[in-house]
């Protein structure tokens, strides 16, 4: 790889920043409608309420509403904008897809790029074999040569780091990509994910002008990377550009339902968004492609004032990230893309809910940086936008626990002028909340974006009724999760940092449904006691609601399930239906390796480890990347007594301490190899005598148990 | 690699322990992934050999610790010679080693020539040193420092608070505990 330079060649300083005038007028009627919609909205609610004067409770409810209305239309017009961009025959003049003429297509690429992607005890074949994918996707392009890869590795478990290295080493040696596909662990995860990165920064960045974030389940195509990086080098004024990831590979329910309403419903957001946000939009984390010089210079991360979960690190880095970027006057856009960048949703309601609650403490984080000096307005209205994403949970169960007492005390409506205008507020609400989902839908039905066929389009139409249900179904259940963690993260009440499960093995746990979403149905039972004391009328007003709640464990068993409506046709993405080929090439590599045989469950749960120990070559392998790093200072008989534990008692006979002090350690793990090999059987705890004996069996290549044999050196 | 000595027997050592260090050096050199029946076979008598001269001299260790221990000195020499002169510790050459003779295709490539120092072909020899390998490409260093950022007088309030509240838990549930019963007391006050 050769290095070059980090300065882009100077095509226009500032190509790629959205000109101001352009920008302030988009901002102008964009946030005229929404502050036109939340306007009439809270003036006929007050209307409503202030028939016979307001009371305390009735101002708290217009307090409650005011921010929910404002969220709603700011959703509903950016839907409509989108819409609307989609559909004019005029092309939007700040289209990024614009500024590449045909002949910068085949033009060569000269501006060295890294794809990071961080790892924290991820799974291993879903990592390498995505890995895999978007390698040969890139070197089909023909373009790939100014691009390295790097797996950067935070795993803490002895068995999943043994394996990311085997992983690595066969994957290196099949596609013949030594000292293009690298590894590196960390002996310490500082600050996590945004550590991990800043790290790669620290040591490499220079040699790359570009960095391309993946996330473990990120798969992009090789024809995406290269235009990221052309759209990158035409425009030296973009810091960060960020592309849509599409999901996919959902098998349950409630994925397949997200996997399909992010498909039909996100284009034309995503187009919205960037309408409005111009150059000021904001970085998901991954999937994004990253000017390395300004990011180094500007965008490391402070810590928070006070300490966590409200302080302290960043957990949510990227929004952070993208506003110094803009700060250090570069702009951060997105880019819309339909194709070519995806990612994996959570499998399980229950996934899902622990998702948020990393996130919503991310976001409720960003309260400090509200009030800073030097934000970029825009840049301040993302982070109150991501706060009050999670808050308007809290604000929507306040709206309701006010209305629910108002309605236990109920004042005479009989001005014509106030009732009507509760009818055009309601009216109006529906349209805001349903409006832009069936213009998207009908948008659909005439061009067929998603599919082609008349059967299915047709088939697009049910599963968006569908897909209806279950969100109406799920959005109380949300509610109440996400009111919980914003008032947790307020009373210092953090999360641990866990790696996301991304697939459901075997079937729903029915127990962790339950024991999650008790609490739930008490709370809908008890809503629905009092809703009914209170009237029958407001019972059947709130009853949507209700139901949901009451319904939170058979919709968290049904939308965690793996009966999806896939055999009827329903909830299909084009991804499913005509895969791409980056994703076909991962998919064929991963049904080979699900159908291995593999060694008994206790081994299976060590292999890692036991390869350590026991292969020659995955020790050598170990060792020697090990003896890059500066060892640390052990007592020899310390290790000396785990190491003679490990072999006479077995792996659980030693604690995550125990064995990470030992797995850092060259000596001791040259030293374990040959005491396994040279005690007797006798002398050897079960669980080695075992493996001894079948590991032989087992390892016909010693480095492919997490990898697909087949050495592809071509995309289908 | 001298002559194969078929007449092996052992003058210390039980049968038992020898046919344990036996099946323990098959497993082991199987773990190489040396599927030529016939070199494992003179690689595990070769060693057997050796270990029962070292047994000899110290029979308080089993056979099977002897063989491991042999062929563990028969693959330093080997691995030696092929990287003598490559500035890496002895512990260095053992780990890249063996995984250079993995990476180089050795097992299946160059099975007959496993530990065999004199006959070493020079495309093995060349391909084994090649094929030693690191984690990354070189470092090029950067600082990636915080810049100051002055967060504003709300936060400055807020940190304090927090920070006292942080530090008081009984104050910090007292507040959550007024501003609940405060919020009851006047939904029970509407309702009456």
């Amino acid at each position: 790889m050769s290095v070059i330079g980090s300065q882009t060649a100077n095509i226009n300083a500032t190509a790629g920043m959205p000109p101001p005038r352009i920008a302030r007028m988009r901002r102008a009627t964009f946030f005229s409608f929404v502050g036109l919609g939340t306007f009439v909205g809270s003036w006929l609610m007050y209307t409503y309420l202030a028939e016979q004067g307001m009371r305390k409770a009735e101002w708290l409810l217009l307090a409650t509403f005011l921010p929910l209305y404002y969220q709603l239309n700011v959703g509903f017009w950016t839907a409509i904008f989108g819409l609307w961009l989609m559909n004019r025959p005029k092309h939007d003049p700040l289209n990024l897809w614009r500024t590449l003429k045909p002949e910068d297509r085949d033009a060569e690429i000269t501006a060295s790029t890294a794809i990071i992607m961080p790892v924290f005890n991820e799974d291993v074949t879903r990592v390498f074999e995505g890995l895999r994918s978007i390698y040969l996707s890139l070197e089909q392009t023909g373009h790939s040569k100014n691009f390295d890869v790097f797996i950067l590795s935070d795993s803490n478990q002895t068995s999943q780091w043994i394996e990311e290295e085997t992983a690595w080493l066969e994957l290196c040696r099949q596609l013949n990509a030594f000292g293009r596909i690298f590894y590196r662990k960390r002996r310490k995860p500082i600050n996590r994910k945004s550590g991990n990165v800043s790290d790669f920064c620290r040591r490499w960045g220079k040699r790359y002008r570009y960095m391309i974030v993946l996330d473990a389940d990120s798969l992009m195509s090789g024809g995406l990377l290269t235009s990221m990086v052309r759209i990158m080098e035409k425009n030296p004024g973009i810091g960060i550009l960020q592309t849509f990831p599409k999901q996919i590979g959902a098998e349950t329910l409630l994925g397949r339902v997200m996997q399909f309403a992010q498909a039909l419903y996100g284009p034309p957001f995503m187009d919205g968004l960037d309408y409005w946000q111009c150059g000021e939009a904001n970085f998901w984390g991954h999937n994004a492609i990253i000017r390395l010089e300004p990011f180094i210079k500007y965008c490391a991360l402070p810590p928070l004032p006070g300490k966590e979960p409200f302080g302290g690190h960043i957990l949510s880095h990227d929004f952070v990230e993208a506003a110094l970027m803009r700060k250090a006057g570069y702009a951060v856009r997105l880019l819309p893309t339909t194709r070519g960048s995806y990612e994996e949703g959570p499998p399980t309601l229950v996934d899902m809910l622990k998702r948020d609650r990393r996130w919503c403490q991310g976001n409720m984080q960003h309260f400090w940086l509200l009030f800073a000096k030097g934000w970029h307005p825009m840049s301040r209205l993302n982070f109150a936008h991501g706060i009050l994403s999670y808050a308007s949970s809290l604000l929507w169960l306040l709206f309701l626990v006010f209305s629910t007492f108002l309605a236990a005390t109920p004042v005479q409506h009989v001005n014509p002028q106030a009732t009507l205008a509760m009818r055009i507020l309601l009216g109006m609400t529906a349209m805001l909340i349903f409006l832009p989902k069936f213009a998207i839908l009908l948008d659909e039905m005439i061009t067929g974006r998603l599919h082609k066929p008349f059967k299915g389009r047709l088939l697009t139409y049910i599963s968006s009724m569908a897909d209806t249900v279950v969100f109406t179904l799920m959005a109380p259940v949300l509610m109440i999760f996400h009111s919980q963690f914003v008032v947790y993260t307020v009373l210092g009440k953090g999360v641990r940092w866990v790696t996301q499960r991304r697939k459901l093995d075997g079937g729903v746990d029915w127990a962790e449904v339950f024991f999650n979403l008790w609490p739930v149905t008490v709370i809908g039972v008890a809503w629905s006691v009092i809703a009914w004391m209170v009237s029958h009328s407001f019972l059947l007003w709130i009853s949507p609601i209700l139901a949901a709640l009451l319904l939170a464990i058979p919709m968290g068993i049904l939308v965690s399930g793996k009966r999806s409506g896939h055999r009827f046709g329903l909830f299909l993405t084009s991804e499913e239906t005509e895969p791409p080929t980056v994703l076909d090439l991962m998919n064929n590599n991963l049904a080979e390796i699900k159908g291995r045989i593999h060694l008994p469950a206790e081994l299976e749960k060590h292999h890692g480890l036991l390869q350590v120990c026991l292969d020659p070559y995955v020790n050598g392998l170990h060792v020697s990347l090990l003896r890059r790093r500066k060892s640390i200072d052990v007592s020899r008989t310390y290790l000396d007594q785990i190491a003679d534990r490990l072999i006479k008692q077995g792996p659980n006979a030693l604690s995550p301490q125990e064995m990470k002090a030992m797995i850092h350690d060259t000596e001791i793990m040259t030293d374990v190899h040959y005491r396994l090999w040279s005690a007797r059987d006798s002398d050897l705890a079960p669980f080695w005598a075992t493996a001894i004996r079948q590991y032989n069996l087992a390892a016909s290549n010693p480095f492919t148990h997490t990898l697909a044999q087949q050495a592809e050196t071509a995309l289908a | 690699m001298e002559a194969v000595n078929i007449q092996f027997a052992p003058e210390t050592g039980t049968e038992e322990e020898w046919n344990e260090a036996y099946a323990r050096l098959a497993d082991y050199f199987r773990s190489y992934q040396l599927h030529n029946r016939i070199r494992r076979t003179q690689l595990i008598l070769e060693t057997l050999r050796r270990a029962a001269a070292a047994h000899k001299k110290d029979p308080s260790r089993t056979p099977t610790t002897h063989s491991i221990e042999q062929a563990r000195l028969m693959m330093r020499d080997w691995l030696a010679a092929i990287y003598s002169d490559m500035n890496l510790t002895e512990s260095q050459i053992e780990a890249a080693g063996r995984l250079g003779f993995h990476l180089s295709g050795g097992p299946s490539r160059w099975p007959n020539f496993f530990l065999d120092k004199e006959n070493l072909p020079p495309d093995m020899r060349e391909a084994m040193r090649s094929a030693i390998r690191t984690s990354g490409p070189g470092m090029t260093i950067s600082r990636m420092t915080p810049r100051e950022m002055d967060l504003g007088i709300v936060s400055e309030v807020a940190e304090d608070t927090f920070d006292r509240l942080g530090r008081h838990p009984i104050l910090r549930y007292s507040i959550l505990i007024g501003i609940v019963g405060g919020v009851l007391g006047y939904l029970y006050h509407l309702l009456a």
